[in-house]
């Protein structure tokens, strides 16, 4: 069962915070804010056809306009069964997600009884709190019965990682009022508006939580407005700094200008086919992007990607670059970045498999890895990582065909003497260039000789199956290790 | 009680076969090294660290020598010998050292040194099983522990690229593998040169012997050899029966032949090789050693030959055996592209504009501590396990900008480390030699350092005009009395490239 951050009893502040609340503000917030028990299953990317283990956590959430509840994705990820408990209401009702935004941890969710959140006040969504100013949070760290608030200073603003994705940056403000697993979910609130949502903290950082501002809340409830989310827009570039006056003079900018080289362009991605590496970036929607790669945003300097985060898919973006000496003002159609799965935590969605006489096929992808743990980068084979992180940068069409690793055998004496079994990429498959799980599945279906011949990636290594022996000994394998379907492309 | 009587047995046994131990001849034999070395400071390479001094032992041989293992003498500055467990030291010197196969010897000038020593007699051959003698000198008294012969293992060398057999003996001793001499009945069978709880590792009489005579030898000196190709066990009749090889699985499956290995030339990917030198070579890797039982095959490299050898091959190619001849090549670390190892020389570097250029190897991944496999960053290290031995005749070396030493001149560089260098001002870079030249050749106005694809930057540009003044400015503030140290030698030629896979 794979652990998950649950939540620390922090019942004593509660008391000191909520004496400290605005007197006649509370009562208000508090009957908006929502206990959130997930009843969750999370699958098993070491047995991939296994439903998983479940687990129950706790989080929070608030009532929002629409007779729907917001929390964030990963309260209510992997959802068997939520009950939602009300302020003041010790009966459990049953709720559903209606829509989730992995990339910006963001979920709404609706209870079944349908006038449920009849004359529960709707939190009114306001902007984004100033530097040093106070906010209040609100929810159930713990998972305790009884609403906790918090009072604290917005310390930091800054574009960061949410590690519900663990690869998506957005907009972030940092806080010392006490955000605990089990206020996940829950409003961070500021003269009686919803500032943020509370969503994470660091490990490395003491008494600093963070809350998602309003702005990426907005980008939420917007994009989810047709009752599906997509997802932010993504450039899929690495672009690198040009603080150095030589650099600036050798990519041809003037004196005062000022922006950053495009050194990456990800296949499929936004700027895929507009841009091009070395380009120089020098404004994007218009506004000049300094040799840091900052923008100016209110009295903030915050990295340029926001300004991409600002927009929908579908939305043009107005970038100027400079290119071979000349100025190009360009307008980009912004996208979503499929090939981010592969590096994003996964939720909600079954393991993608494929088990053939014992040999269990999956493809490399940021979960995979995690079957090493949490210190997957120093555990995992090298070449694992090597070809999830590093490779894609020396050959950015990798990312257009899928790495299928051979993750574990199932022994049987049909395969037990095959020299490598385990955690090992796989290149080709009968003298077929394997590039997604259906292309393995195709060979191995396809092949009408006599064995299956499997090439792995790096050394030269190989692997052969007798096909007559293999295909006869398949059902007895699923059977006798309680595989009940042998895959799930 | 019976168990009792037994034990008592025992016990006379072990006293028995004990009584023999010539402790005497022990205290003639083994003396103590005082060794201080003082390393190259791998991110400072034109700075020594602080030097430690380390005890380790030797044994006295034939013709006034002295052998420890190579790894703890390399690169000392001053080496000490005690003898008979007495505080009177006299300076020795190394006579040869071969740090691939872990060894050395060394002497003493002083006429009168080796008068009251007595070379140890070397066993015939390695004690497959049975009771032997650890001894060491420890606060001046000889200690003389048990040992048992636990197996006997193919493995490579410490820090070295020699596999060879070495005896895994379990020790009553404490703390070795630190050149320990082994005796068993008197004789010397081995060094130790690890030691892992009470488990410790020994290079054996056989390859000592074959050590000596080739460092005495008249002429140069003729290094071990190693097959260094990749291979795969072949117990799958599956696997066999595919490459047309009919009966029981048999040979292994070469997987690899690296540019300068013994392969190169004579065997090919996807061959089955089933002999060497007149051995049958079993499925899982293994022959019949006429005196220490199944070996893994990599020993017949080693075991009567050198490097220059030429031995006979058996293979499965193509549906039918074929005879194959392989040139042995030395066993050199230095032959990896990223070596585990550099030579106790000088660490060769280039300071540009700040920039501090090195080559990757082991030396610089130990810095990341005990556990440099797991601490080291994974875009090094994932280089490091997969790319290691790919030397080719075209890229030899992985340089990288270690650091930089920030100042205006390279702003905006500053937190920069550890990128792996493809080309500077247009040119291919393979050595620090070829750095130093690159940046003699600016690109117009500018120095261009374009860095191997990374997750962190394409290239640093630098200003040209003023690259020497800012490189002797940044030479003086940090206080660093050298801009460049190039290798003393180029890398050898290893000849024509393999035969890829068919």
């Amino acid at each position: 069962m794979r652990s998950r951050t649950v939540f620390f009893v922090l019942v004593a502040t509660s008391v000191w915070l909520a004496a400290a609340a605005p007197r006649g503000a509370a009562p208000a917030i508090e009957r908006s804010v929502v206990r959130i028990v997930n009843h969750a299953q999370r699958p098993n990317w070491y047995s991939p056809w296994s439903p998983g283990s479940t687990q129950w956590l706790t989080g929070s959430g608030f009532v929002v306009e629409g007779g729907m509840i917001m929390t964030n994705a990963h309260v209510v990820s992997d959802a068997r069964f939520l009950a939602l408990y009300l302020y003041g209401d010790p009966n459990p009702h049953e709720g559903r997600v209606v829509v989730e935004g992995h990339d910006c941890d963001l979920a709404l969710i609706r209870p079944v009884e349908p006038n449920l959140l009849d004359g529960v006040p709707a939190l009114p969504i306001g902007g984004l709190p100033p530097l040093r100013s106070m906010v209040e949070t609100y929810g159930y760290p713990s998972g305790g019965d009884q609403i906790s608030s918090t009072q604290g200073v917005v310390s930091r603003i800054d574009r960061q990682i949410y590690t519900h994705s663990a690869a998506d940056q957005h907009l972030a403000v940092q806080t010392d009022a006490a955000i605990n697993p089990g206020n996940s979910g829950g409003p961070v609130v500021q003269e009686g508006r919803i500032v943020g949502v509370a969503f994470q903290n660091n490990k490395q950082l003491e008494s600093v939580g963070f809350f998602i501002p309003t702005e990426v809340i907005r980008h939420f409830l917007a994009d989810a407005k047709d009752g599906t989310y997509d997802g932010y827009p993504d450039l899929a570039i690495r672009t690198s700094t040009l603080e150095n006056r030589a650099a600036r003079r050798l990519a041809g900018m003037k004196e005062g200008e000022s922006g950053v080289r495009v050194d990456w362009i990800a296949p499929g991605g936004s700027a895929d086919g507009s841009l091009r590496t070395g380009d120089v970036l020098l404004r994007i929607g218009g506004e000049p992007i300094a040799n840091d790669g900052s923008v100016a945003s209110g009295d903030l300097r915050l990295p340029f990607g926001l300004l991409v985060d600002r927009h929908q898919i579908g939305e043009p973006l107005a970038l100027r670059i400079l290119r071979d000496g000349a100025r190009k003002d360009l307008s980009i159609p912004l996208k979503t970045y499929p090939g981010n799965v592969r590096w994003s935590n996964q939720y909600d969605r079954r393991p993608r498999y494929y088990v053939y006489a014992g040999l269990v096929f999956v493809p490399l992808d940021r979960e995979m890895v995690k079957t090493f743990g949490d210190d997957w980068m120093s555990n995992a084979d090298s070449e694992l990582v090597y070809e999830l992180l590093f490779r894609p940068q020396e050959d950015p069409a990798i990312l257009k065909k899928e790495r299928i690793v051979l993750l574990r055998r199932l022994d049987h004496p049909v395969n037990v003497n095959i020299a490598f079994f385990r955690n090992i990429l796989v290149d080709r498959v009968n003298d077929r260039s394997i590039e997604s799980l259906q292309d393995l599945v195709r060979a191995i279906e396809e092949n009408q000789g006599p064995y299956h011949m499997f090439e792995f990636a790096y050394f030269g290594r190989v692997a052969v199956l007798d096909r007559a022996a293999a295909d006869k000994a398949n059902a007895e394998i699923l059977r006798d290790y309680a595989v009940p379907k042998d895959r799930n492309l | 009680m019976k168990t009792l009587i037994r034990l008592q047995l025992f016990a006379l046994a072990v006293v028995a076969l004990a009584a023999p131990a010539p402790r005497l001849a022990y205290e003639s034999q083994v003396v103590v090294l005082v060794v201080t070395t003082q390393d190259y400071d791998p991110w400072k390479p034109w700075e020594k660290k602080t030097p430690e001094t380390r005890i380790v032992q030797a044994v006295v041989l034939d013709g006034s020598l002295l052998a420890t293992t190579a790894d703890l003498v390399e690169g000392a500055t001053v080496i000490l010998v005690e003898k008979h467990g007495r505080p009177l030291r006299e300076p020795a010197r190394i006579v040869h050292i071969d740090p691939d196969a872990n060894l050395a010897l060394l002497t003493v000038d002083s006429p009168s040194f080796f008068r009251d020593l007595r070379p140890a007699v070397l066993a015939p051959s390695m004690p497959t099983e049975g009771q032997v003698s650890t001894v060491r000198w420890r606060s001046g008294q000889l200690e003389v522990s048990a040992s048992r012969i636990s197996r006997i293992e193919v493995g490579t060398t410490y820090l070295g690229a020699l596999e060879h057999a070495s005896l895994i003996v379990e020790t009553d001793l404490s703390g070795g593998g630190w050149s320990e001499p082994l005796f068993a009945d008197g004789r010397l069978i081995g060094l130790t040169y690890a030691q892992d709880g009470q488990s410790s590792t020994v290079t054996p009489v056989d390859i000592l012997r074959a050590y000596l005579d080739a460092a005495r030898a008249p002429g140069s000196y003729r290094e071990f050899a190693s097959l260094d190709v990749s291979w795969q066990v072949n117990r799958d009749k599956a696997l066999t029966r595919s490459l047309g090889l009919e009966g029981e699985p048999r040979g292994v499956l070469v997987t690899q032949v690296p540019w300068g290995s013994s392969g190169c030339g004579a065997l090919r990917p996807r061959d089955i090789l089933l002999g060497l030198d007149g051995h049958a070579i079993d499925a899982a890797g293994y022959y019949e050693h006429r005196r220490y039982g199944r070996l893994k095959f990599t020993q017949i490299a080693v075991e009567g030959h050198h490097a220059g050898d030429v031995i006979p091959g058996e293979v499965w190619r193509d549906g039918k055996k074929v005879s194959v001849r392989l040139t042995l090549r030395p066993a050199r670390a230095a032959q990896d592209l990223i070596p585990v190892r550099s030579s106790g020389a000088a660490p060769p570097y280039v300071i540009a504009g700040g920039l501090v250029f090195r080559e990757l190897d082991g030396d610089f991944l130990r810095t990341w501590g005990k556990d440099w496999e797991k601490k080291a960053p994974p875009f090094l290290m994932t280089r490091y396990d997969l790319f290691r031995t790919t030397q080719t005749p075209r890229r030899r070396r992985v340089i990288l900008l270690a650091y930089v030493l920030p100042s205006a001149y390279n702003l905006g560089y500053g937190n920069l480390e550890t990128l792996p260098v493809a080309r500077i001002n247009g040119r291919d870079v393979d050595s620090i030699a070829d750095v130093d030249e690159a940046f003699q050749h600016p690109d117009g106005d500018f120095h261009r350092i374009v860095f191997e694809p990374n997750p962190v930057r394409a290239e640093v540009v630098l200003e040209a005009a003023t690259f020497e003044k800012a490189t002797r400015e940044i030479l003086d503030e940090y206080q660093i009395p050298q801009r460049t140290r190039l290798p003393e030698t180029p890398l050898p030629d290893l000849g024509d490239a393999c035969a890829e896979r068919r």
